[in-house]
């Protein structure tokens, strides 16, 4: 204890996930030795998964930076989800579902900026508002008897895909899936290395001193608002247009939620919500595969509970505290 | 008085506009508004048993915004309160048919104390987490509801489940007459229950020792440090209450309504509880007429559909547009431009995820 | 400028309703003439593609027979199931269909507080016969035993998947244990691997994104027929399976041809719960008071193989004849779990 406490604050942690990522590495290599189709069927629906949380994540990280709460993903992503397929049926055309879907949740995110910036409601409130107009407003709407003339191809690269372990996981897979890895990379350089991750990050800690700085607070929360909506959108379109191919009512059953968790849980950053929804999407599928192969002959209940369990086991012991923005949640009056 | 009346005229205003607003959709939507308000109305509190039926569903409304408000006094955001009431409502049902041959004024505060505990010690867990390993309880919380609704299946199917000839229902047997809630004086002993925890919690917020060190926690942590609160049995037991109380809402729910724990009756609730928490402005006593003004619409809901033809789908917009024109006062003070607004009369409750760690 | 135009807008808005919308007319139900059937949803609504839209199709067409006023109630909350059947029950309607194992209490005690009404419980067990109350119900576990001996006799890879919702609930639960007993039936070496939704009852139903997921990890270890049984979630597997090449999928409850068309390519078969022929008899039985008391079962079977008609070869065909009357004729009976 004394020897972990000289280090500098968060190295202990830092430290302990990194022993955690190696673990679940060698237990991977291992399994893969053993039975590489389980292995690769298990870790591709890990990734297929997480992708929504990570979506969701994302767009809930990039309000929380700036100092917005944001509660409302869940219905964000199912307007998405719902418009997008609409258009896609109007149109015939995939990429104007996907397009249509971004819009949808950007204009999602917008009437969330507009409630919680200008009117300066309270966050939560205005989070709410938008998860149960979502509910309502798909519902009623419900496109009855539609059908999509397909979803999302997966598609193979041409090398890559040929390397065993990885290849069939990470280079033969849908478009969303692989852009979302590419959102996590940009995102954490822009939040970190770029001006604009420099502005978000001091509004969000201290929205006043920014604005003595000259940036625009309201602006800047609108945009990534916005942008963060775009982004769950776009998890909204991975459900309607490339995982399941149609819409349903409430089909995002309660994903934004276990985004924002999964948010929380990587510490606001793009790489680390990325590793703990990955985490979380692992512990899903191999739920899934320890009932396909009956190795607990327990009621499936208790299997069910594993994705859940590992969660809160794995955050007590190796993730422990997370401190949010510090501004968060505050509307900020302009003087 | 001016006071008294302001906040009682906005938020009643608010509502008006509201249902004014979603009378356009209905409109739009087909049906005839007058008539839909009218049926929805009639459906809330038309007689007696719909008004005991309005009451009904408030009543855990109440109970678990209690919970969401209590615990966001200091800091936390409970939204594993959907959990803890499950656990309270199987706990309670479990008391309510397992010990037998007791009198109702002992078996019936029994079984509500079976519920208290399951609940309470279910937030415990999360309060402990969030005190010693600052695990923070918006995850522990969502992921404990998913972990609540596994358990509470198999026990329903398996240990606990109804064996009576015939049944092929997963759920637990009936309880017992003698645990049941009798009516006092046509009002569901629930509601009145619920009142009184509501009094309860408003009390130990505002005048206990202990409510004032939740509020010190509530307003920053190191201010919390500097005063020599001790944090760690703070958070615990703002838990404890926290989860006792959404406990109790689903000891009510077994006891008052369903007479049994079956799974899918108690669905959602614990999610209600934060838009009840926060409609009624975290304010225990806000709790109990916002929690009413949804519960009314919930009961209302099927007969405006009956006799109204409104698809479902509209009550959830309606809720939506309450909740909104209930909490940007701003329209109302642009239209009502009389009325001075008081400083620090804003609402704004969620600071930081509870950020206290 | 906008919000305070806004209360003008309203009120413009309300006085062009109240002149334009006259109110609608009372249906008379109860006035001896008039046939009233009414239908309760489960928790849910009523085009859910699965059983609460097979019943109302069922009460469609016996109302365009019978000429009588039809309506449903979608149920939102779980405790309003009595008040929803008190409704219709206030306002005289002759027949009143619950659907769904859930119901079955609620059934039961308004059928006592008003003996003079039909009810039709669909998925519901009558353990004690009550005279006003028939209920509708299936041996889903021989439909599941044809499904699993389809599976087993169209799989190559002698692997085969079940994508579920949970066990909880009864019929699902039947489906199972027939699918897995039909499937060692044909074969009993075959490998049958199957999950349940993590999420319990209450998000169960509704995910098909977990259901196409964890139908795209059955087939990558080698899975080429999928048996999917859980509304929502189950259609989401179906869809999935129809991406992949030279895969087949089964569904379940209603001939999903029509209600998924999207899964098409892999659909070879459904295993069917034919509500709607059986409400529509029930309903007519109703009508002309030759009402039944107790358990009704309606009729379970394979749905046509629709395109798949001339893929599937003779054998199989002969096969599946020739399980259809050993079950009738009790050669086999479907018991032994696991």
């Amino acid at each position: 204890m004394m020897a972990v406490s000289r280090l500098r604050p968060g190295a202990r942690g830092e430290m302990l996930c990194v022993f955690l990522w190696i673990s679940v590495t060698a237990c991977i290599v291992c399994s893969y030795w053993i039975s590489p189709v389980v292995t690769v069927a298990v870790l591709s629906s890990a990734l297929r998964q997480s992708t929504p949380l990570v979506l969701g994540a994302m767009c809930g990280l990039l309000s929380e930076r700036s100092g917005v709460m944001n509660i409302g993903i869940e219905g964000q992503m199912l307007m998405a989800a719902f418009w997008g397929f609409l258009m896609h049926v109007w149109t015939g055309s995939l990429m104007m579902g996907v397009i249509s879907g971004l819009a949808a949740g950007a204009f999602a995110g917008f009437l969330f900026a507009w409630m919680s910036v200008s009117m300066k409601m309270d966050q939560i409130i205005a989070g709410t508002i938008i998860n149960i107009l979502a509910v309502g407003l798909t519902g009623f709407f419900y496109p009855t008897g539609m059908s999509s003339a397909g979803k999302l191809k997966i598609y193979s690269v041409p090398l890559l895909s040929e390397i065993p372990l990885a290849g069939p996981v990470l280079f033969r897979m849908s478009p969303i899936v692989f852009l979302t890895i590419c959102i996590v990379f940009l995102l954490h350089y822009c939040l970190f290395y770029s001006r604009w991750g420099l502005r978000t990050r001091a509004t969000g800690e201290h929205p006043k001193a920014a604005a003595t700085m000259g940036i625009s607070v309201v602006k800047l929360r609108y945009g990534n608002i916005m942008i963060g909506g775009c982004i769950a959108g776009l998890a909204g379109a991975f459900l309607s247009l490339e995982s399941v191919g149609v819409f349903e009512r409430g089909m995002t059953n309660g994903r934004g939620f276990i985004a924002l968790a999964v948010m929380i849980f990587g510490k606001w950053t793009p790489i680390g919500a990325w590793g703990a929804a990955l985490l979380f999407g692992l512990s899903m599928s191999v739920q899934t595969q320890l009932q396909f192969d009956r190795v607990l002959s327990l009621p499936h209940q208790f299997t069910g509970m594993l994705p859940y369990l590992i969660t809160i086991i794995v955050l007590a012991i190796f993730i422990r505290r997370n401190r949010p923005p510090a501004s968060l949640g505050v509307s900020c009056e302009r003087e | 008085m001016i006071l008294l009346l302001r906040s009682f005229l906005v938020p009643a205003g608010s509502v008006l506009l509201a249902f004014l607003t979603g009378g356009i959709l209905l409109f739009l939507s087909g049906s005839h508004p007058v008539e839909a308000y009218i049926a929805l109305f009639q459906g809330a509190f038309g007689d007696l048993s719909s008004i005991s039926r309005t009451l009904e569903k408030a009543t855990p409304l109440i109970m678990n915004g209690l919970a969401i408000a209590f615990a966001l006094k200091a800091g936390l955001f409970n939204i594993g309160a959907q959990g803890q009431f499950l656990f309270g409502a199987f706990a309670a049902a479990v008391a309510g048919f397992y010990v037998q041959a007791i009198p109702s004024v002992f078996h019936i505060p029994l079984a509500i104390f079976a519920g208290m505990t399951a609940g309470g010690i279910y937030g415990l867990v999360q309060g402990a987490l969030k005190a010693f390993s600052g695990a923070h309880e918006v995850i522990t919380g969502i992921m404990c509801n998913y972990i609540a609704i596994n358990m509470t299946d198999y026990l329903v199917n398996h240990p606990f489940r109804d064996r009576s000839p015939g049944n092929i229902v997963a759920r637990t047997p009936q309880i017992l007459d003698t645990s049941r809630f009798p009516d006092v004086a046509g009002i569901p002993l629930g509601f009145i229950a619920a009142i009184i925890a509501a009094i309860l919690v408003w009390w130990i917020v505002r005048y206990a020792v202990f409510g004032f060190e939740i509020r010190v926690v509530g307003s920053g942590i190191n201010a919390a440090r500097y005063s020599g609160v001790r944090i760690r049995s703070v958070l615990m037991g703002t838990m404890l209450i926290s989860g006792a109380l959404a406990g109790l809402g689903g000891a009510v729910e077994t006891q008052g309504v369903v007479h049994r724990f079956q799974p899918g009756f108690n669905t959602g609730l614990g999610f209600e509880g934060i838009t009840i928490a926060l409609l009624g402005r975290v304010h225990p006593l806000g709790i109990i007429p916002a929690a009413i003004l949804i519960g009314a619409m919930k009961a209302g809901a099927g007969m405006m559909q009956f006799s109204a033809g409104v698809e479902n789908e509209i009550i959830d917009v309606i809720q939506a547009l309450i909740l909104f024109f209930v909490t940007a006062d701003v329209i109302l003070q642009k239209m009502l431009p009389g009325i001075k607004w008081a400083e620090g009369e804003r609402l704004s409750l969620s600071t930081g995820w509870g950020g206290n760690s | 400028m906008v919000d305070r135009a806004l209360p003008a807008i309203c009120i413009y808005c309300w006085i062009f309703t109240i002149i334009l919308f006259p109110a609608t007319a009372m249906s008379g139900c109860g006035d001896g003439k008039t046939f009233c059937i009414g239908l309760v949803t489960d928790v849910g609504v009523i085009d859910d593609k699965s059983f609460n839209q097979s019943a109302w199709e069922g009460v469609q067409k016996a109302g365009a027979e019978l000429g009588a006023v039809i309506k449903y109630m979608e149920t939102r909350d779980a405790k309003d199931y009595e008040q929803n059947i008190h409704m219709f029950a206030k306002n005289n309607y002759d027949v009143i269909l619950t659907v769904g194992f859930a119901l079955g209490e609620a059934t039961i005690q308004a059928a006592g507080k008003y003996p003079r009404i039909a009810f039709i419980g669909i998925d519901q067990f009558q353990a004690k016969p009550v005279h006003n109350v028939a209920g509708l119900i299936f041996r889903e576990d021989i439909a599941g035993f044809k499904a699993g001996a389809l599976s087993s006799m169209l799989s190559k890879t002698n692997i085969i998947a079940a994508v579920m919702a949970t066990d909880l609930v009864p019929p699902v639960a039947a489906f199972q244990k027939g699918y897995k007993a039909g499937a060692r039936y044909i074969n009993p070496d075959i490998k049958i691997i199957s999950s349940f939704h993590p999420g319990g009852l209450d998000a169960s139903f509704t995910d098909p994104e977990w259901g196409a997921s964890t139908a795209a990890q059955a087939i990558a270890q080698g899975a080429d027929v999928v048996f999917a049984a859980g509304g929502l979630t189950g259609n989401g597997a179906l869809i999935e399976v129809a991406a992949h090449r030279g895969k087949y999928c089964i569904g379940v409850d209603t001939d999903q041809w029509f209600t998924v068309p999207s899964a098409r390519s892999c659909l070879v078969s459904c295993a069917l719960k034919q509500i709607a022929p059986a409400v529509f008899t029930l309903i007519k039985l109703a009508h002309q008071d030759q009402f039944p008391e107790g358990n009704y079962y309606g009729d379970v079977a394979l749905s046509s193989f629709h395109d798949f008609d001339k893929k599937i070869p003779e054998k199989i065909k002969q096969d599946l004849l020739e399980i259809e009357s050993r079950i009738k004729d009790g050669r086999i009976t479907i018991s032994a779990d696991e």
